[in-house]
């Protein structure tokens, strides 16, 4: 059984990582970036990037101000037992934000969709967001991702069914424009890690998509060859364009792109597409049955990617 | 291109010198200012409870702020995205007299036009690094703290050669982006063809 001072500070300490560390991935993602940037005003904006990064780790400061959406991926074990149970696994996470926020870590940035009102923890209906996943195990592997503002509502996020008889070209064509539509001025933040939903209902599409952005390892392939050519080949389109570090022109417009896929019906595909910010913020870490915690590189929420 | 340190407030003749693509690093005194504020001045038929005149430099930009042993310290700062702000952009450049707003992607084809008519620059930041700049703002004073709470509120800064920005819209109203957006439906067309997405390709049509 595990206890419950140990997954509420588990999930306090998750959200703080995420709010204010870089992934190890998507540092590697940016150095590379900067080694190969030809535009002398971009490599020195994803130097800057990188620079403050750096800092907030040790500043303990968030790594944007925008702090995001908190929304959190439990990966369960079948014969995982909790105390208090998964209700009490919410509450705790609830806890956690608000505490991440009283310390600085979050902004206060939920409010009422309608009345604007700010309860100043970011807790309130609906939010924070939790997605289950099981898995053969008795542990518990949790990972916070805060997605930003700018990636989610500048057109970053989308959704379209797309025929048979467009197949592949009907959705690279798709993506291409939302993206582009999306980048212009820097809207969503890039050089993005794009996610990609193929199938499904929509909602499936959109959650494949958002889950891609977020919780895949940057660098990761997807297994499938069909697929990982998709994700391949619309990296290099995407990397072409120019749009570059908060689209104001450069080599690097998206440091990758994910793709996943679930079986869809024979009228149609939903496609998705869900941007993340070029910090792609998101931290992971598992609590054995024992008790005992292992800080995750990234949340593996794809099997091995 | 080329670089200016410029010092708040703004005259005119600093602002109409700066060219599309320009980098500018500013000093001097700012405000902040998000929806909430300008829906609650324009909207709502507030005034604003301080002056512009000699604070002519808007900051789109919701930080984080705290207040210890009795003095504000900013914790976080990076400008947020200035296109929402499109419904009131006209109004308070101006209404407040702007001469510069900063912040992230670019305002649309209104406040272009009044920025035209009244001299005023909309630059915007090439990087997320809320690090370097913290340092060198100085949180002076914030107004409306009450009305709008923390992030929406007029926070008063001080800026210390804060930078770099690049210079999206100038005098003439021209925007820094119309530009580079031919170019990327250029490369866009290339990108296509190498997909194999003809030139012509329509969706099929499901709804
Ligand atoms: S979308 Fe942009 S502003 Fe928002 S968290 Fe990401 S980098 Fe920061």
């Amino acid at each position: 059984m595990i206890k419950t001072d140990v997954y509420e500070q588990v999930l306090f300490e998750t959200v703080k990582r995420g709010a204010t560390e870089i992934s190890p991935d998507v540092r590697d993602a940016f150095e590379k970036a900067i080694a190969k940037e030809t535009n002398p005003d971009a490599k020195n904006g994803l130097a800057a990037t990188l620079n403050s990064m750096d800092m907030s780790k040790k500043r303990e400061n968030p790594l944007c101000v925008d702090t995001g959406w908190p929304i959190f991926y439990f990966k369960v074990g079948n014969n995982c037992e909790l105390e208090g149970g998964f209700v009490e696994l919410e509450n705790a996470a609830r806890r956690a934000v608000a505490r991440a926020t009283e310390k600085g870590y979050l902004r206060a940035t939920m409010k009422h969709p309608l009345t604007g009102f700010d309860p100043g923890n970011n807790i309130g209906m609906n939010i924070p967001d939790f997605t289950y996943q099981f898995v053969d195990g008795d542990g518990i592997e949790i990972s916070y991702a805060a997605k930003g503002g700018g990636s989610e509502c500048f057109g970053g996020t989308r959704h379209r069914i797309v025929a048979f008889a467009d197949g592949i070209k009907g959705i690279e064509k798709f993506v291409i424009d939302s993206f582009v539509a999306s980048a212009r001025a820097g809207a969503v933040c890039p050089p993005s890690v794009l996610g990609i939903g193929i199938g499904g209902t929509a909602n499936v599409a959109a959650n494949l998509a958002k889950e891609a952005a977020c919780l895949r390892e940057v660098g990761s392939h997807h297994p499938d060859p069909m697929f990982a050519k998709i994700e391949e080949d619309l990296y290099k389109a995407l990397n072409s364009l120019g749009i570059g570090i908060l689209g104001s022109g450069g080599d690097t417009s998206v440091l990758a792109v994910n793709v996943e896929y679930a079986y869809t019906h024979i009228a149609g595909i939903a496609c998705a597409t869900s941007t993340n910010c070029m910090i792609a913020r998101r931290a992971s870490a598992r609590i054995n049955a024992d008790g005992t915690v292992t800080k995750m590189r990234s949340p593996m929420w794809f099997g091995d990617r | 291109m080329a670089e200016y340190h410029l010092k708040a407030p703004l005259t005119e003749e600093d602002v109409c010198k700066l060219k599309l693509g320009d980098i500018v690093y500013i000093s001097g005194e700012a405000f902040t200012c998000r929806s909430r504020l300008q829906k609650y001045i324009f909207d709502e038929g507030n005034t604003l409870p301080f002056s512009t005149a000699d604070r002519n430099v808007l900051i789109h930009n919701g930080p984080i702020v705290v207040k210890e042993d009795g003095k504000w310290r900013l914790v976080s700062f990076m400008p947020t995205s200035s296109i929402r702000f499109e419904k009131w952009g006209a109004k308070s450049v101006d209404e407040w007299n702007l001469r510069m707003i900063v912040g992230k992607t670019t305002m649309g084809d209104e406040t272009a036009k009044m920025m035209k008519e009244k001299k005023c620059v909309h630059v915007s930041p090439r990087s997320v690094s809320p690090n370097l700049w913290i340092d060198s703002i100085e949180v002076q004073d914030v107004y409306l703290y009450d009305e709008l709470g923390r992030i929406e509120a007029a926070w008063f800064f001080k800026l210390n050669d804060i930078g770099p920005f690049i210079v999206d819209i100038d005098t003439e109203g021209n925007n820094y982006f119309d530009a580079l957006d031919v170019e990327i439906a250029k490369r866009r067309e290339t990108s296509m063809e190498e997909l194999g997405i003809e030139h012509d390709f329509e969706f099929t049509k499901l709804y």
